[in-house]
Protein backbone atom coordinates (compact mmCIF):
# COMPACT_ATOMS: atom_id res chain seq x y z
CA UNK A 1 0.00 0.00 0.00
CA UNK A 2 1.50 3.64 -0.72
CA UNK A 3 1.13 5.88 1.92
CA UNK A 4 1.13 9.37 1.19
CA UNK A 5 1.92 12.07 3.23
CA UNK A 6 -0.96 14.67 3.95
CA UNK A 7 0.75 18.28 4.24
CA UNK A 8 -2.04 19.91 5.69
CA UNK A 9 -3.14 17.37 8.20
CA UNK A 10 0.03 16.44 11.21
CA UNK A 11 1.02 13.08 12.02
CA UNK A 12 0.15 12.21 15.28
CA UNK A 13 2.30 9.96 17.61
CA UNK A 14 0.21 6.92 18.23
CA UNK A 15 1.33 6.84 21.76
CA UNK A 16 1.53 10.24 23.06
CA UNK A 17 -1.31 11.67 21.23
CA UNK A 18 1.06 14.71 20.12
CA UNK A 19 1.49 16.18 16.50
CA UNK A 20 5.07 15.26 15.01
CA UNK A 21 7.27 17.95 14.57
CA UNK A 22 9.84 18.12 12.01
CA UNK A 23 13.77 18.25 13.55
CA UNK A 24 17.03 17.04 12.81
CA UNK A 25 17.88 13.56 13.37
CA UNK A 26 21.02 11.76 13.75
CA UNK A 27 21.16 8.56 10.89
CA UNK A 28 23.80 5.76 11.46
CA UNK A 29 24.65 3.48 8.54
CA UNK A 30 27.40 1.08 8.65
CA UNK A 31 30.14 3.66 10.04
CA UNK A 32 28.75 6.68 8.86
CA UNK A 33 26.87 9.15 11.16
CA UNK A 34 24.21 11.74 8.99
CA UNK A 35 22.28 14.80 10.27
CA UNK A 36 18.36 14.72 8.56
CA UNK A 37 15.20 16.40 9.20
CA UNK A 38 12.52 14.01 9.62
CA UNK A 39 9.41 14.11 11.45
CA UNK A 40 9.24 13.31 15.36
CA UNK A 41 7.67 13.13 18.51
CA UNK A 42 8.43 16.02 20.46
CA UNK A 43 7.47 13.29 23.95
CA UNK A 44 9.11 9.98 23.30
CA UNK A 45 11.67 10.93 20.28
CA UNK A 46 9.80 8.13 17.35
CA UNK A 47 10.88 9.06 14.36
CA UNK A 48 8.56 8.79 11.84
CA UNK A 49 9.76 7.43 7.91
CA UNK A 50 7.09 7.14 5.23
CA UNK A 51 7.03 4.51 2.87
CA UNK A 52 8.19 6.65 0.21
CA UNK A 53 10.81 7.92 1.77
CA UNK A 54 11.86 4.02 3.27
CA UNK A 55 11.75 2.86 -0.42
CA UNK A 56 13.39 6.30 -2.48
CA UNK A 57 16.55 8.52 -0.73
CA UNK A 58 17.26 5.91 2.34
CA UNK A 59 17.69 3.25 -0.12
CA UNK A 60 19.72 5.00 -2.44
CA UNK A 61 22.08 5.82 0.35
CA UNK A 62 21.81 2.29 1.36
CA UNK A 63 22.85 1.67 -1.85
CA UNK A 64 25.80 3.76 -2.70
CA UNK A 65 27.46 2.42 0.81
CA UNK A 66 26.79 -0.67 -0.53
CA UNK A 67 29.87 -3.38 -0.95
CA UNK A 68 30.97 -5.69 -3.84
CA UNK B 1 60.21 -33.40 3.73
CA UNK B 2 57.11 -33.83 4.97
CA UNK B 3 53.93 -32.21 3.56
CA UNK B 4 51.01 -31.31 5.57
CA UNK B 5 48.18 -30.96 2.37
CA UNK B 6 46.33 -28.32 2.89
CA UNK B 7 44.24 -27.80 0.08
CA UNK B 8 44.27 -29.69 -3.51
CA UNK B 9 44.24 -28.25 -6.51
CA UNK B 10 45.55 -28.33 -10.57
CA UNK B 11 48.50 -25.52 -11.30
CA UNK B 12 50.74 -25.59 -14.32
CA UNK B 13 54.58 -26.84 -14.86
CA UNK B 14 56.59 -23.18 -15.65
CA UNK B 15 58.71 -25.09 -18.22
CA UNK B 16 56.21 -27.47 -20.38
CA UNK B 17 52.90 -26.13 -19.25
CA UNK B 18 51.40 -29.14 -19.05
CA UNK B 19 48.67 -29.02 -16.16
CA UNK B 20 49.74 -30.59 -12.89
CA UNK B 21 48.39 -31.52 -9.71
CA UNK B 22 49.34 -29.35 -7.05
CA UNK B 23 48.70 -28.52 -3.37
CA UNK B 24 48.71 -25.84 -1.18
CA UNK B 25 50.22 -26.52 2.28
CA UNK B 26 50.91 -24.06 5.39
CA UNK B 27 54.63 -23.78 6.39
CA UNK B 28 54.35 -22.30 10.16
CA UNK B 29 52.09 -19.14 9.51
CA UNK B 30 53.11 -19.25 5.35
CA UNK B 31 51.37 -20.66 3.11
CA UNK B 32 52.79 -22.34 -0.58
CA UNK B 33 52.01 -24.01 -3.30
CA UNK B 34 53.82 -27.72 -4.10
CA UNK B 35 53.64 -29.18 -7.56
CA UNK B 36 55.97 -31.80 -9.59
CA UNK B 37 56.14 -32.28 -13.40
CA UNK B 38 57.88 -35.82 -14.06
CA UNK B 39 60.00 -33.32 -16.65
CA UNK B 40 60.53 -31.06 -15.50
CA UNK B 41 61.27 -31.21 -11.68
CA UNK B 42 59.17 -29.95 -7.96
CA UNK B 43 58.22 -26.19 -7.94
CA UNK B 44 57.61 -24.31 -4.58
CA UNK B 45 56.13 -21.14 -4.49
CA UNK B 46 55.24 -18.74 -1.71
CA UNK B 47 51.57 -17.85 -2.08
CA UNK B 48 49.99 -16.56 1.19
CA UNK B 49 52.69 -14.75 4.27
CA UNK B 50 50.29 -13.61 6.93
CA UNK B 51 49.56 -13.98 10.99
CA UNK B 52 45.65 -14.44 9.32
CA UNK B 53 46.10 -17.97 7.80
CA UNK B 54 45.13 -18.71 4.42
CA UNK B 55 42.38 -20.95 5.43
CA UNK B 56 40.79 -18.15 6.96
CA UNK B 57 40.33 -15.67 4.67
CA UNK B 58 38.68 -18.23 1.81
CA UNK B 59 35.14 -17.38 1.31
CA UNK B 60 33.01 -20.36 -0.79
CA UNK B 61 30.71 -19.54 -3.75
CA UNK B 62 27.94 -21.45 -5.60
CA UNK B 63 28.83 -21.36 -9.07
CA UNK B 64 27.88 -19.32 -11.93
CA UNK B 65 27.03 -20.77 -15.09
CA UNK B 66 28.37 -19.17 -18.29
CA UNK B 67 24.74 -18.72 -20.64
CA UNK B 68 26.23 -18.79 -24.27
CA UNK B 69 30.00 -20.32 -23.46
CA UNK B 70 31.83 -19.84 -26.50
CA UNK B 71 34.15 -23.19 -26.42
CA UNK B 72 32.95 -26.20 -25.57
CA UNK B 73 35.11 -28.64 -22.80
CA UNK B 74 37.61 -30.59 -24.78
CA UNK B 75 41.17 -30.70 -23.56
CA UNK B 76 39.86 -29.63 -19.98
CA UNK B 77 40.85 -26.81 -17.97
CA UNK B 78 42.95 -24.12 -18.82
CA UNK B 79 43.33 -25.48 -22.39
CA UNK B 80 39.57 -24.94 -23.52
CA UNK B 81 39.07 -20.95 -22.68
CA UNK B 82 36.78 -18.72 -24.67
CA UNK B 83 34.90 -18.73 -21.80
CA UNK B 84 34.33 -22.94 -22.08
CA UNK B 85 31.29 -24.21 -20.34
CA UNK B 86 32.92 -25.35 -17.16
CA UNK B 87 34.28 -21.88 -16.68
CA UNK B 88 32.19 -20.84 -12.89
CA UNK B 89 32.18 -17.21 -13.43
CA UNK B 90 30.39 -14.38 -15.24
CA UNK B 91 32.37 -11.50 -16.91
CA UNK B 92 32.48 -8.57 -14.28
CA UNK B 93 35.85 -6.87 -16.81
CA UNK B 94 36.42 -7.45 -19.87
CA UNK B 95 39.28 -5.87 -21.08
CA UNK B 96 40.13 -5.24 -24.80
CA UNK B 97 43.38 -4.39 -26.59
CA UNK B 98 43.15 -1.82 -28.28
CA UNK B 99 47.51 -1.93 -29.44
CA UNK B 100 50.45 -3.26 -28.78
CA UNK B 101 52.51 -0.20 -29.01
CA UNK B 102 54.04 1.75 -26.10
CA UNK B 103 55.75 4.84 -25.39
CA UNK B 104 57.11 3.13 -22.05
CA UNK B 105 59.76 0.26 -21.44
CA UNK B 106 58.70 -0.97 -18.56
CA UNK B 107 60.71 -3.89 -16.28
CA UNK B 108 57.20 -5.29 -15.88
CA UNK B 109 55.15 -5.70 -18.04
CA UNK B 110 52.27 -8.21 -18.95
CA UNK B 111 50.53 -6.89 -21.63
CA UNK B 112 54.05 -7.68 -23.78
CA UNK B 113 54.33 -4.50 -25.87
CA UNK B 114 57.16 -2.81 -27.97
CA UNK B 115 55.35 -5.08 -30.19
CA UNK B 116 56.20 -2.13 -32.88
CA UNK B 117 56.18 -3.85 -36.11
CA UNK B 118 52.21 -5.55 -35.35
CA UNK B 119 49.51 -2.89 -36.48
CA UNK B 120 46.86 -1.69 -34.41
CA UNK B 121 43.21 -3.27 -34.69
CA UNK B 122 40.94 -1.58 -36.89
CA UNK B 123 38.00 0.13 -35.36
CA UNK B 124 35.78 -2.48 -37.40
CA UNK B 125 37.70 -5.23 -35.48
CA UNK B 126 36.81 -3.74 -32.05
CA UNK B 127 33.55 -3.57 -32.73
CA UNK B 128 33.40 -6.49 -33.33
CA UNK B 129 34.96 -7.27 -30.32
CA UNK B 130 32.82 -5.26 -28.25
CA UNK B 131 29.85 -6.79 -30.25
CA UNK B 132 31.05 -10.32 -28.93
CA UNK B 133 32.10 -9.49 -25.10
CA UNK B 134 28.40 -7.92 -25.02
CA UNK B 135 26.76 -11.75 -26.59
CA UNK B 136 28.40 -13.49 -24.40
CA UNK B 137 28.34 -11.12 -21.12
CA UNK B 138 25.75 -8.86 -21.67
CA UNK B 139 26.94 -4.95 -20.47
CA UNK B 140 29.55 -5.21 -18.26
CA UNK B 141 32.48 -2.66 -17.45
CA UNK B 142 35.19 -2.20 -19.68
CA UNK B 143 38.50 -1.86 -19.85
CA UNK B 144 40.79 -0.20 -22.82
CA UNK B 145 44.46 -1.75 -22.62
CA UNK B 146 47.33 -2.42 -24.66
CA UNK B 147 50.20 -1.97 -25.08
CA UNK B 148 49.48 1.95 -24.27
CA UNK B 149 46.02 2.81 -25.33
CA UNK B 150 46.69 6.11 -25.51
CA UNK B 151 49.23 6.04 -28.17
CA UNK B 152 46.34 5.76 -30.18
CA UNK B 153 44.89 8.79 -31.77
CA UNK B 154 41.57 7.62 -32.15
CA UNK B 155 41.23 6.22 -28.79
CA UNK B 156 38.06 8.51 -28.36
CA UNK B 157 36.51 6.60 -31.09
CA UNK B 158 36.92 3.49 -29.71
CA UNK B 159 35.28 4.71 -26.31
CA UNK B 160 31.89 5.85 -28.59
CA UNK B 161 31.92 2.67 -29.85
CA UNK B 162 31.59 1.00 -26.33
CA UNK B 163 29.20 3.95 -25.19
CA UNK B 164 26.86 3.53 -28.75
CA UNK B 165 26.66 -0.16 -27.48
CA UNK B 166 25.49 0.55 -24.44
CA UNK B 167 28.56 -0.38 -22.01
CA UNK B 168 27.87 1.52 -19.05
CA UNK B 169 31.71 2.08 -17.38
CA UNK B 170 34.48 1.99 -19.31
CA UNK B 171 37.64 2.32 -18.39
CA UNK B 172 41.26 3.09 -19.81
CA UNK B 173 44.30 1.50 -18.36
CA UNK B 174 47.30 3.65 -19.23
CA UNK B 175 50.86 5.42 -17.70
CA UNK B 176 49.22 8.86 -17.94
CA UNK B 177 51.90 10.30 -19.88
CA UNK B 178 49.72 11.53 -22.78
CA UNK B 179 46.95 12.68 -20.50
CA UNK B 180 49.40 14.48 -18.65
CA UNK B 181 50.82 16.26 -21.79
CA UNK B 182 47.60 16.59 -23.72
CA UNK B 183 44.62 18.01 -21.82
CA UNK B 184 42.20 18.05 -25.36
CA UNK B 185 42.75 14.47 -25.29
CA UNK B 186 41.53 14.18 -21.76
CA UNK B 187 38.29 16.09 -22.53
CA UNK B 188 37.75 14.17 -26.15
CA UNK B 189 37.85 11.08 -23.78
CA UNK B 190 35.37 12.56 -21.45
CA UNK B 191 32.86 13.92 -24.13
CA UNK B 192 32.94 10.39 -25.95
CA UNK B 193 31.70 9.11 -22.05
CA UNK B 194 34.88 7.71 -20.66
CA UNK B 195 34.02 6.86 -17.25
CA UNK B 196 37.61 6.12 -15.54
CA UNK B 197 40.88 6.09 -15.45
CA UNK B 198 43.45 2.82 -14.73
CA UNK B 199 46.46 5.02 -13.53
CA UNK B 200 49.49 2.79 -13.37
CA UNK B 201 50.98 4.76 -10.05
CA UNK B 202 53.64 2.97 -8.53
CA UNK B 203 54.90 5.75 -5.59
CA UNK B 204 55.34 9.56 -5.02
CA UNK B 205 58.94 9.38 -5.50
CA UNK B 206 60.77 9.34 -9.10
CA UNK B 207 63.48 6.94 -7.89
CA UNK B 208 60.86 4.21 -7.99
CA UNK B 209 60.06 5.28 -11.48
CA UNK B 210 63.00 5.21 -12.54
CA UNK B 211 63.61 1.54 -11.69
CA UNK B 212 60.41 0.24 -12.55
CA UNK B 213 59.46 2.43 -15.85
CA UNK B 214 62.93 3.54 -17.39
CA UNK B 215 62.37 7.44 -16.58
CA UNK B 216 61.07 9.85 -13.79
CA UNK B 217 57.27 9.82 -14.08
CA UNK B 218 55.71 11.52 -10.99
CA UNK B 219 55.39 14.77 -12.28
CA UNK B 220 53.15 14.42 -15.59
CA UNK B 221 51.37 11.75 -14.06
CA UNK B 222 50.26 14.56 -11.09
CA UNK B 223 49.15 16.42 -14.27
CA UNK B 224 47.50 13.57 -15.56
CA UNK B 225 45.12 13.28 -12.61
CA UNK B 226 45.14 17.49 -12.45
CA UNK B 227 43.41 17.42 -16.31
CA UNK B 228 41.34 14.04 -15.13
CA UNK B 229 39.90 16.77 -12.36
CA UNK B 230 39.46 19.63 -14.71
CA UNK B 231 37.55 17.33 -17.07
CA UNK B 232 35.30 15.13 -14.99
CA UNK B 233 37.06 11.63 -15.36
CA UNK B 234 37.50 9.21 -12.23
CA UNK B 235 41.27 8.22 -11.51
CA UNK B 236 42.00 4.70 -9.71
CA UNK B 237 45.88 4.52 -8.62
CA UNK B 238 47.38 1.60 -9.67
CA UNK B 239 50.72 0.71 -7.96
CA UNK B 240 52.50 -2.28 -9.01
CA UNK B 241 54.36 -3.28 -5.81
CA UNK B 242 57.67 -4.85 -6.01
CA UNK B 243 60.06 -6.04 -2.81
CA UNK B 244 62.77 -3.18 -2.55
CA UNK B 245 61.35 -0.82 -4.89
CA UNK B 246 58.24 0.78 -3.66
CA UNK B 247 57.02 -1.58 -0.94
CA UNK B 248 57.61 1.14 1.71
CA UNK B 249 55.67 3.75 -0.38
CA UNK B 250 52.14 1.96 0.45
CA UNK B 251 51.02 4.79 3.24
CA UNK B 252 52.64 7.45 1.24
CA UNK B 253 50.70 6.08 -2.16
CA UNK B 254 47.10 5.90 0.38
CA UNK B 255 48.12 9.18 1.45
CA UNK B 256 48.57 10.80 -2.06
CA UNK B 257 45.33 9.54 -2.86
CA UNK B 258 43.46 10.92 -0.53
CA UNK B 259 44.99 14.06 -1.07
CA UNK B 260 43.57 13.95 -4.71
CA UNK B 261 39.72 12.71 -3.80
CA UNK B 262 37.16 13.33 -5.22
CA UNK B 263 39.03 12.82 -8.46
CA UNK B 264 41.06 9.73 -7.29
CA UNK B 265 38.24 7.21 -6.41
CA UNK B 266 40.98 4.88 -4.76
CA UNK B 267 44.14 2.44 -4.70
CA UNK B 268 44.41 -0.94 -6.36
CA UNK B 269 47.42 -2.77 -5.70
CA UNK B 270 49.29 -5.03 -8.07
CA UNK B 271 51.83 -7.14 -6.49
CA UNK B 272 54.22 -8.34 -8.93
CA UNK B 273 54.22 -11.50 -11.16
CA UNK B 274 56.42 -12.62 -13.01
CA UNK B 275 56.08 -13.12 -16.85
CA UNK B 276 57.63 -13.31 -20.00
CA UNK B 277 61.40 -14.59 -20.58
CA UNK B 278 63.41 -14.85 -17.38
CA UNK B 279 66.54 -16.68 -16.72
CA UNK B 280 65.90 -18.50 -13.59
CA UNK B 281 62.30 -18.90 -11.28
CA UNK B 282 61.29 -15.99 -9.24
CA UNK B 283 62.47 -16.23 -5.48
CA UNK B 284 60.21 -15.95 -2.56
CA UNK B 285 62.12 -12.88 -1.56
CA UNK B 286 61.07 -11.14 -4.80
CA UNK B 287 56.92 -11.86 -3.98
CA UNK B 288 54.82 -9.72 -1.76
CA UNK B 289 51.37 -11.39 -0.92
CA UNK B 290 47.85 -10.10 -0.84
CA UNK B 291 48.25 -10.54 3.15
CA UNK B 292 51.24 -8.99 3.08
CA UNK B 293 50.49 -5.82 0.99
CA UNK B 294 47.21 -5.42 3.59
CA UNK B 295 49.20 -5.12 6.61
CA UNK B 296 51.68 -2.72 5.00
CA UNK B 297 48.40 -0.66 4.61
CA UNK B 298 47.54 -1.19 8.18
CA UNK B 299 51.50 -0.33 9.37
CA UNK B 300 52.48 2.47 6.79
CA UNK B 301 48.83 4.10 7.47
CA UNK B 302 49.71 3.95 11.41
CA UNK B 303 46.31 2.03 11.44
CA UNK B 304 43.82 4.76 10.30
CA UNK B 305 43.28 1.39 8.20
CA UNK B 306 42.62 -1.72 10.04
CA UNK B 307 42.82 -5.31 8.70
CA UNK B 308 38.68 -5.92 9.89
CA UNK B 309 38.17 -3.44 7.09
CA UNK B 310 39.88 -5.75 4.39
CA UNK B 311 37.38 -8.52 2.26
CA UNK B 312 38.00 -10.82 0.67
CA UNK B 313 35.92 -10.46 -2.75
CA UNK B 314 32.36 -11.76 -3.48
CA UNK B 315 32.94 -11.83 -7.32
CA UNK B 316 36.34 -13.33 -7.88
CA UNK B 317 38.27 -16.24 -5.96
CA UNK B 318 39.39 -15.09 -2.78
CA UNK B 319 42.56 -16.25 -3.33
CA UNK B 320 42.72 -13.42 -6.08
CA UNK B 321 42.06 -10.10 -4.18
CA UNK B 322 41.01 -7.78 -0.84
CA UNK B 323 39.04 -4.88 -0.90
CA UNK B 324 37.71 -2.14 1.75
CA UNK B 325 35.25 1.05 1.65
CA UNK B 326 35.59 4.43 3.25
CA UNK B 327 34.73 7.69 3.21
CA UNK B 328 37.20 10.46 3.84
CA UNK B 329 36.27 12.18 7.18
CA UNK B 330 38.37 15.16 7.76
CA UNK B 331 41.22 13.36 6.15
CA UNK B 332 41.04 9.87 7.94
CA UNK B 333 39.32 6.86 6.39
CA UNK B 334 36.40 5.44 7.91
CA UNK B 335 35.41 1.87 7.31
CA UNK B 336 31.75 1.16 5.58
CA UNK B 337 32.73 -2.40 4.93
CA UNK B 338 33.34 -5.30 7.92
CA UNK B 339 34.15 -8.14 7.56
CA UNK B 340 32.07 -10.55 9.27
CA UNK B 341 33.17 -12.93 11.55
CA UNK B 342 30.11 -15.34 11.24
CA UNK B 343 30.21 -15.64 7.49
CA UNK B 344 26.80 -17.68 6.38
CA UNK B 345 28.28 -20.41 4.45
CA UNK B 346 28.23 -19.65 0.70
CA UNK B 347 26.97 -16.99 -1.59
CA UNK B 348 26.06 -16.91 -4.82
CA UNK B 349 28.68 -16.31 -7.59
CA UNK B 350 26.67 -14.15 -10.23
CA UNK B 351 25.54 -12.15 -7.09
CA UNK B 352 29.16 -11.23 -6.10
CA UNK B 353 29.66 -10.30 -9.85
CA UNK B 354 26.74 -7.97 -10.05
CA UNK B 355 27.50 -6.16 -7.28
CA UNK B 356 31.45 -5.75 -7.78
CA UNK B 357 30.35 -4.21 -11.58
CA UNK B 358 27.70 -2.12 -9.72
CA UNK B 359 30.50 -1.48 -7.37
CA UNK B 360 33.06 -0.66 -9.55
CA UNK B 361 30.96 1.41 -11.96
CA UNK B 362 30.01 3.75 -9.29
CA UNK B 363 33.01 3.92 -7.15
CA UNK B 364 35.19 4.25 -9.41
CA UNK B 365 33.86 6.75 -12.13
CA UNK B 366 34.07 10.36 -11.21
CA UNK B 367 31.39 12.00 -9.15
CA UNK B 368 29.74 15.44 -10.07
CA UNK B 369 30.07 18.06 -7.24
CA UNK B 370 26.55 19.55 -6.56
CA UNK B 371 26.89 22.78 -4.84
CA UNK B 372 25.43 21.80 -1.38
CA UNK B 373 22.87 24.96 -0.27
CA UNK B 374 20.57 23.55 -3.80
CA UNK B 375 20.21 20.30 -1.81
CA UNK B 376 17.71 18.76 0.68
CA UNK B 377 19.28 16.40 3.52
CA UNK B 378 19.10 12.85 1.60
CA UNK B 379 21.27 14.59 -1.10
CA UNK B 380 23.85 16.27 0.82
CA UNK B 381 24.41 13.09 2.30
CA UNK B 382 24.68 11.60 -1.07
CA UNK B 383 26.56 14.29 -2.31
CA UNK B 384 29.32 13.72 0.51
CA UNK B 385 28.88 9.96 -0.08
CA UNK B 386 29.63 10.57 -3.42
CA UNK B 387 32.43 12.68 -2.87
CA UNK B 388 34.22 11.11 -0.18
CA UNK B 389 34.07 7.58 -0.57
CA UNK B 390 37.24 5.93 -0.94
CA UNK B 391 38.60 2.32 -1.76
CA UNK B 392 41.09 0.31 -0.85
CA UNK B 393 41.62 -3.04 -3.19
CA UNK B 394 44.69 -5.35 -4.43
CA UNK B 395 44.83 -8.14 -6.79
CA UNK B 396 46.92 -10.88 -7.11
CA UNK B 397 47.93 -11.92 -10.58
CA UNK B 398 48.75 -15.70 -11.34
CA UNK B 399 51.93 -16.54 -12.79
CA UNK B 400 53.30 -19.56 -14.26
CA UNK B 401 54.89 -20.71 -10.99
CA UNK B 402 51.80 -19.96 -8.59
CA UNK B 403 48.66 -20.63 -10.53
CA UNK B 404 46.02 -22.14 -9.40
CA UNK B 405 43.12 -23.49 -11.86
CA UNK B 406 40.47 -23.24 -9.13
CA UNK B 407 41.01 -19.43 -9.02
CA UNK B 408 41.04 -19.26 -13.25
CA UNK B 409 37.76 -20.94 -13.10
CA UNK B 410 36.30 -18.46 -10.78
CA UNK B 411 38.20 -15.35 -12.78
CA UNK B 412 35.04 -12.97 -13.27
CA UNK B 413 38.20 -10.55 -15.35
CA UNK B 414 38.37 -11.16 -19.07
CA UNK B 415 40.18 -10.74 -22.06
CA UNK B 416 38.73 -10.48 -25.31
CA UNK B 417 40.74 -11.93 -28.39
CA UNK B 418 40.13 -10.79 -32.14
CA UNK B 419 38.35 -13.96 -32.70
CA UNK B 420 35.65 -12.89 -30.17
CA UNK B 421 36.46 -14.90 -27.43
CA UNK B 422 37.10 -14.37 -23.78
CA UNK B 423 40.32 -15.87 -22.12
CA UNK B 424 40.55 -15.14 -18.20
CA UNK B 425 42.96 -12.57 -17.65
CA UNK B 426 46.28 -14.50 -15.78
CA UNK B 427 45.40 -17.23 -18.19
CA UNK B 428 45.66 -15.01 -21.07
CA UNK B 429 49.09 -13.40 -19.75
CA UNK B 430 50.46 -16.29 -18.40
CA UNK B 431 53.82 -17.53 -20.22
CA UNK B 432 56.48 -20.31 -19.44
CA UNK B 433 60.35 -19.34 -18.71
CA UNK B 434 61.15 -18.65 -22.03
CA UNK B 435 58.37 -16.52 -22.42
CA UNK B 436 55.54 -18.87 -24.37
CA UNK B 437 51.80 -18.08 -23.73
CA UNK B 438 49.05 -20.73 -24.00
CA UNK B 439 46.40 -18.03 -25.48
CA UNK B 440 48.67 -14.96 -26.57
CA UNK B 441 49.43 -16.06 -29.66
CA UNK B 442 46.38 -16.65 -31.35
CA UNK B 443 46.38 -12.75 -31.48
CA UNK B 444 49.34 -12.32 -33.03
CA UNK B 445 48.20 -15.30 -35.70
Amino acid sequence: METKIDTTTPWMCDKCQKALVSQKVKVRYLEGNFEVELLKCPTCNMVFISEDLALGKILEVEKSLEDK
Amino acid sequence: MTLDPLIHTESLCPICLHKLEAYMYDKGMNTYMHKECSEHGTFETVLWRSKTPMREWIRTKERATIKNPITEVEKGCPFDCGLCSAHRQHTCTALIEVTSRCNLNCRFCFADALDAKSSDPTLEQLRFQFESILKVSGKCNIQLSGGEPTVRDDLVKIVRIGVSLGFPFIQVNTNGIRLGQDEAYVKALKEAGLSSIFLQFDGIDDAIYEKLRGRALFDVKAQAIENCRKHGIGVVLVPTIVPNINVESIGDIIRFGISQTPTVRGVHFQPVSYFGRIPEPPKDSERITLPEVMECICEQTHHMVKMQSMKPPGCENALCSFHGNYLIEEGSLKPVTKRSCCSSGSEKAEEGANKAKAFVARNWSYQKQVKEEKLSDWDKILNAIANNAFSLSGMAFQDAWNVNLERIRDCCIHVSTVEGKLIPFCMYNITNMDGKSLYRETKRA
